[in-house]
């Protein structure tokens, strides 16, 4: 029988102004478990965002940069709505004339044009939910284009000049076929070795996902050998962009021109667009951490007031109970060390059940007491007016495919350390709140002790 | 009974200021206790008696005077030298137990010795020595909800013993008392005054309590009168015969 056994038995006979003090400590423990990670995982959320909008800009400005001398065309896309037997849901069935190997040849001849990149881009059916999309991997003037070839390889590799037989399938894809990297799928009733995965695929403007090869490939598996679905123009200087647009128009009237040097206005509004969104993000981060950080106050402040409040209760009850202690000799400290030990006990039982509160409902919990972070990105693609835009969709920790419900609920982990984080504050806020009591109770006289409540 | 002095007050003064008034109700006062001794002070509400016992309890301070616990001078003493002086050489006994109601008789008494630093192992002995000698074997383990008034005094009395103190202060230990639980503890006071040779100094207003002591003491104006009382009759609670006393 020791001081401890004292504390906590003292704890225990006053059963139900225990029990609420331990209520509304859990309360505010609870808070103050969960609002460090859940603020950190908001910040990391939002940090992706960011990131993922940087990344964004990056792109949009490397787009800027050639697109001043690049050219591009192509026949206008026809869109039907048609079942997918893929995916069961209706989807986008497009319809895009090819340009032939005459036409071809007629664009290469125009003066001034030093570079043609032919893509070959077989879009999604009625029996297919993605794209087939060919690249010339073999041309080195392909890489003028950054974006030509997947640039978020997640396993494996990307294609490199000479591969024949070998595909680039996006996660999405890869998930549907069950395929990973080394293994062979069968596409279009062709075997072909997954080389590589790329991670998310842009989403603007095309319903479904894709498979990338070389270009020869693609030709065969289409049928289309030595056509293109559109071409890459590239011109010696930005004064030549004009004369070739016109010489183009002139080849076929109904083909689609668009020169990249048209649309510096429209990249920029777009950078606009995303510096706003950024802006947006970087308020929002501050917005939850301000509220979290606030929350904490009030939370810490909660819980150091209940301390307080049923330990100065506690030795006005027992100042009976505390002048005989110190009548039988109890000494300063031990009157002192009894009190705090009974303001932390009492913290400890409501830490324990504040982590087992946090362990289940963090998530849910941190969505009721934190702003939610920014929910969407961008990214960048042309409309099938071949005129760039911005496509939002809905961010998360996994890209959000068609059909997919984005969800406001941002996890956070109870970690080992973060339980011992908050068995620490309980501890440190224990001693703190319930310290001016028990200098109280020390400070009390015996022979007054004695005469309370007589 | 021997020479040896307990306790020994010289020219003791108390004064207490209430608002602008002062009242002393100590006045130059002196006593000599001897150790086996068993005293009794009496006399009216507010003469003093419980303002005497916290002073020889060192729960409070003379306001003039000297207050000899053995050959320690007390009034001069800080609170930490006061505390273990009423740790290791007094017992307290108060009229309401004062016990920790969450504790259990043999914890309440192993609470004194606790507080003094003894072991476990030799505390629990001792508590349950103590219980058995005031008559609590089998009842350790209840709580003092669980006791009767009477069977509460007894845990106080053995708290009072547990460390052995040189002077047991008894503050009106049966003015909660029935008649029967009265006369019970009364009788273990005495016992243990004679057959353990314990000093004992008990403050109360009931005359045959103090008839079983054998110096008794009268408060009055701040000054003790006292009268031998050899012909302690003890047992026989006669509520006339301290008066008697007094009156011849």
């Amino acid at each position: 029988m020791g001081i401890l056994t004292r504390a906590s038995r003292s704890i225990q006979r006053r059963k139900t102004k225990s029990l609420i003090a331990i209520v509304a400590l859990t309360l505010a423990l609870t808070m103050i478990i969960i609002l460090p990670p859940s603020i950190n995982a908001r910040q990391n959320f939002t940090q992706k965002a960011i990131d993922h909008l940087a990344w964004n800009s990056d792109i949009l400005k490397d787009m800027v940069t050639l697109s001043a001398t690049e050219i591009e065309c192509n026949y206008p896309i026809t869109m039907n709505m048609a079942p997918s037997d893929v995916e069961g849901k209706m989807i986008w069935s497009k319809h895009q004339p090819l340009i032939n190997e005459i036409l071809r040849d007629s664009i290469a001849s125009i003066p001034d044009v030093v570079d043609l990149i032919p893509i070959l881009l077989d879009h999604a059916s009625n029996d297919r939910a993605y794209v087939i999309y060919g690249v010339p991997i073999d041309d080195a003037s392909i890489h003028k284009v950054p974006t030509l070839l997947p640039i978020n390889i997640t396993q494996g590799r990307n294609l490199q000049a000479g591969d024949r037989g070998v595909v680039v399938l996006d996660e999405w894809l890869a998930q549907k076929l069950g395929a990973s990297v080394g293994e062979t799928v069968t596409i279009l009733d062709h075997p072909f070795t997954v080389i590589g995965i790329e991670g998310q695929y842009p989403q603007y403007y095309e319903v479904g996902s894709r498979v990338t090869m070389s270009l020869p490939d693609a030709q065969v598996l289409v049928n289309a050998t030595g056509s293109a679905s559109t071409y890459k123009i590239f011109v010696n200087s930005v004064d030549s962009v004009n004369t070739v647009v016109t010489r183009l128009k002139n080849l076929d009237p109904t083909l689609n021109v668009v020169a990249g040097f048209f649309e510096l206005n429209i990249a920029q509004s777009l950078q606009n667009q995303i510096d706003a969104l950024n802006d947006v993000a970087q308020s929002n981060f501050n917005q939850i951490r301000i509220t979290g950080m606030t929350e904490m106050g009030v939370a810490v402040v909660t819980n150091v007031v209940v301390i307080l409040f049923i330990m100065l209760y506690s030795v006005r009850e027992r100042t009976r109970e505390i002048g005989t202690l110190k009548a039988m000799g109890a000494s300063t400290s031990k009157v002192l060390g009894q009190f705090i030990l009974e303001g932390v006990i009492l913290n400890v039982i409501a830490v324990v059940l504040a982590i087992g509160i946090s362990i289940f409902f963090t998530t849910y919990v941190s969505s009721l007491i934190l702003p939610t972070p920014i929910q969407t990105s961008v990214s960048i693609g042309w409309d099938p007016s071949g005129t760039l835009v911005l496509g939002h969709y809905s961010f998360g920790d996994q890209p959000i495919r068609p059909g997919q419900e984005s969800s406001n609920l941002i996890g956070a982990s109870i970690t080992p350390w973060v339980m011992l984080f908050g068995l620490g504050v309980a501890v440190c806020l224990g001693v703190f709140g319930s310290l001016y009591p028990a200098l109280r109770a020390a400070q009390i006289k015996p022979a007054e002790a004695m005469r309370f409540d007589e | 009974m021997s020479n040896e002095f307990v306790l020994k007050i010289e020219n003791l003064t108390k004064t207490y200021s209430m608002g602008k008034r002062c009242v002393s109700p100590l006045v130059d006062l002196d006593l000599e206790v001897r150790k086996g001794e068993f005293i009794s002070v009496m006399g009216p509400s507010g003469s003093g008696k419980t303002t005497l016992l916290n002073i020889i309890g060192c729960i409070d301070r003379a306001s003039e005077g000297r207050v000899f616990l053995g050959e320690v001078d007390v009034a001069g003493l800080s609170e930490s030298r006061l505390c273990k002086i009423r740790r290791d050489r007094i017992g307290f006994v108060f009229q309401s137990f004062n016990l920790l109601s969450y504790l259990n008789a043999r914890e309440n008494v192993e609470l004194a010795m606790e507080l003094a630093g003894k072991f476990g192992g030799q505390r629990r002995q001792r508590a349950l020595e103590l219980l058995s000698m005031v008559g609590l074997s089998g009842r350790e383990q209840h709580r003092p909800a669980r006791l009767s008034q009477g069977e509460q005094q007894r845990v106080a009395i053995a708290r009072a013993l547990a460390n052995e103190p040189a002077l047991i202060l008894a503050d009106e230990p049966t003015g909660n008392l029935d008649v029967v639980n009265k006369q019970e503890i009364v009788r273990l006071l005495v016992d243990l005054n004679e057959r353990r040779g314990t000093t004992i100094i008990v403050v109360t207003h009931d005359e045959a309590v103090a008839a079983q002591t054998r110096r008794m003491m009268y408060l009055k104006d701040g000054k003790i009168l006292e009268k031998n009382n050899r012909q302690a009759n003890r047992g026989n609670f006669d509520e006339g015969l301290t008066r008697e006393v007094f009156e011849k």
